[in-house]
């Protein structure tokens, strides 16, 4: 996706990457993370604030920095890095919020045929998995790289 | 060797490694999110065979 986003750093696993948005607010660093789960090579993709003086990470703050759009498309250029290196990884995402939920699903619908290029895309409804279809009220989202 | 135009396209990001955010790796940082997708795996599991709304609606 040719949008714009943040520079960021990662420590050498590509697990763990920070960035720093650059809105109205002002400049909050953000810490994005892939934390492997009781199952091998099924990681959940969290995101959340770091906190300057404490370094505590914060993943239920609404920052309203207005660059939400720009923040997403870091958050997918570190999934495209991480699977880069991770290529039969599984990654699981879902909201700390609703409202947050109803964000990713707005931005992987978005740029859906885009992204369908590169990965396999499911949304959890009513318990299930399935193929990530526009307009539905996904409560999860996982994604991995086409073979 | 890539341009730069080539590097800016690319949808894999130029990362800077910094060794130290491994502090963070150990971090139970985000646990409760971990454990939520511990709890929809243990219930729901992984993809099946495909499901979607065309094969809802027979």
């Amino acid at each position: 996706m040719k949008l714009p986003k943040y520079e960021m750093e990662a420590e050498d696993s590509l697990e763990v990457f920070e960035f720093v948005s650059e809105g109205s607010i002002g400049s909050i660093p953000k810490l994005i993370k892939f934390s492997e789960t009781a199952l091998k090579g099924f990681y959940n993709l969290a995101f959340g604030d770091k906190h300057l003086l404490t370094g505590e990470i914060d993943d239920k703050v609404v920052s309203n920095n207005g660059d939400s759009e720009k923040v997403l498309a870091t958050i997918v250029s570190a999934v495209y890095a991480f699977t880069n290196k991770n290529r039969e990884a599984w990654v699981y995402a879902t909201g700390s919020t609703p409202a947050r939920t109803r964000l990713y699903r707005m931005g992987i619908t978005k740029y859906l045929e885009e992204v369908k290029l590169d990965f396999e895309i499911y949304g959890l409804l009513s318990g299930e998995w399935e193929y990530f279809e526009k307009d539905l009220d996904y409560t999860a989202f996982l994604v991995r790289r086409n073979k | 060797m890539k341009t730069i135009q080539e590097l800016n396209e690319s949808k894999i990001p130029i990362v800077r490694i910094n060794n130290g955010l491994k502090k963070y790796k150990t971090m139970p940082i985000f646990q409760e999110k971990i454990d939520k997708a511990n709890e929809m795996l243990r219930t729901i599991g992984l993809p099946k065979p495909v499901k979607n709304k065309a094969a809802r609606n027979i």
